[in-house]
């Protein structure tokens, strides 16, 4: 390859875009006729290319569901800490510190930050959160869902490096269930084994292998009802 | 690609999105989620993992908006941080290694009826396990420029490359893909 063939294999593809000018378009042939080494490799790149315009566009259909604006809301750092940039990296530490503490500890913790949570006013109102049985959530459609249960166990996911909490209808009944998904413990009361417990959050189904579960993922409050 | 001028409606968009207009965000968010989206799951495989990425960059993009200097349009921004979340995401944790059916699944069953025969359907999964085969860095040249249909600038704006590399990536991912593509092509 000669230093006309390095520039000129940048012009394949804009070539059979058909994007270059005549007499670019012209140029490019000319050498295509004389190097059998560019001749070939646009052959090669030409089918790539042929290939490669019927790779559409995924369909956002492929997913289950796309993750609501709320949810991406609510994790927003408050406005006081957006300028500092060590601020949020520092906060998501101590978050990540508090889930490991709680994984450890598997005791009952509360935080006063309200950060990235559901303002109270809002639950206690019950605005927005579409009431679900935990028997209803493979039929369910709704995104921002308020479900009770009993905490059929607590436990730390190493794979999500997450939270779970794992609700069931009677605590005699292993099904139905729900897989609770906690992000942020910050503001969070983490409730003991057998406690009865109502949480809001955002309904999703986890298809990952092995799992195929409902899941409440984030969690963004929970009230403990009874211990 | 668009210049950023003044009244450009995004520029006042992102200047509501700094002084903390919800409504802002959302307009944003609602504008660009389902291109990220769709880049996104196309670079990682996995729609699972691609719904945690698109949090992340909407929450990264959010977080960032004061640091938005109109350097680029505000899609070229926001797809530099989904491709850097997405390599990230892929240095972490490994390419993803999923059923195509379950990262196209619903498409397929929307596409059923518009799809002539078995032949192409076939033609378009072996395409899309190809084009996933790719490493990581010709995948996103194939990606934004065939399904995101962008020009040499946009991608090279995006990659952070000169726009000679994008196209010397480009001609590498195409031989690699005909490379790919033969053996499924020769059943046909």
């Amino acid at each position: 390859m000669n230093i006309l063939c390095f520039f000129l294999r940048r012009k394949f593809v804009p070539y059979l875009d058909g994007g270059l000018r005549p007499g670019q378009a012209g140029r490019l042939e000319k050498h295509l006729a004389g190097c059998r080494e560019c001749g070939g490799l646009i052959v090669r790149i030409r089918a790539g290319h042929q290939a490669a315009r019927r790779f559409d566009r995924l369909s956002p259909d492929a997913s289950p569901r796309l993750p609501e604006f709320e949810e991406i809301w609510a994790r927003r750092p408050s406005p006081s800490r957006l300028s500092p940039a060590l601020a949020v990296p520092a906060l998501l530490a101590v978050a990540a510190g508090l889930v490991m503490l709680v994984a450890v500890s598997s005791r009952t913790m509360t935080s006063h930050s309200r950060e990235g949570l559901v303002a109270s006013h809002d639950i206690q109102a019950g605005r927005e959160f579409t009431p679900l049985a935990i028997r209803e959530f493979a039929m369910n459609s709704r995104s921002r869902i308020v479900t009770e249960g009993f905490v059929h166990n607590v436990y730390y996911d190493e794979q999500e490096r997450t939270l779970h909490i794992k609700l069931v209808e009677g605590l005699q009944d292993p099904e139905p269930f729900v897989i609770c998904e906690i992000r942020d413990v910050r503001g969070l009361t983490i409730p003991q084994q057998g406690s009865r417990v109502r949480v809001y959050g955002m309904a999703r189904f986890d298809a990952q292998p092995g799992r195929g579960w409902n899941e409440v993922n984030p969690v963004m409050n929970i009230a403990v009802l009874n211990r | 690609m668009a210049r950023v001028v003044p009244d450009d409606p995004e520029k006042v968009l992102v200047q509501a999105a700094r002084r903390g207009d919800e409504e802002a965000f959302r307009e944003i968010y609602r504008t660009y989620r389902e291109p990220v989206w769709s880049v996104v799951l196309s670079l990682v495989g996995d729609p699972l993992q691609a719904q945690d990425i698109l949090q992340n960059v909407f929450f990264k993009a959010f977080r960032g908006l004061p640091r938005f200097r109109f350097r680029s349009a505000l899609f070229t921004w926001i797809y530099r941080i989904a491709r850097n979340e997405c390599r990230n995401h892929l240095r972490k944790h490994g390419p993803s290694v999923v059923p195509l059916e379950d990262i196209l699944g619903s498409r397929y069953e929307a596409d059923t009826a518009s799809v002539a025969d078995d032949g192409s359907r076939n033609r378009r999964d072996a395409l899309t396990g190809a084009v996933m085969q790719l490493p990581f860095k010709m995948r996103e040249v194939v990606v934004l420029k065939y399904q995101e249909d962008l020009s040499y600038d946009e991608m090279s704006r995006i990659l952070g490359c000169p726009s000679g590399t994008v196209a010397s990536r480009l001609n590498r991912a195409l031989t690699e893909l005909e490379t790919l593509m033969r053996p499924s092509e020769g059943t046909r």
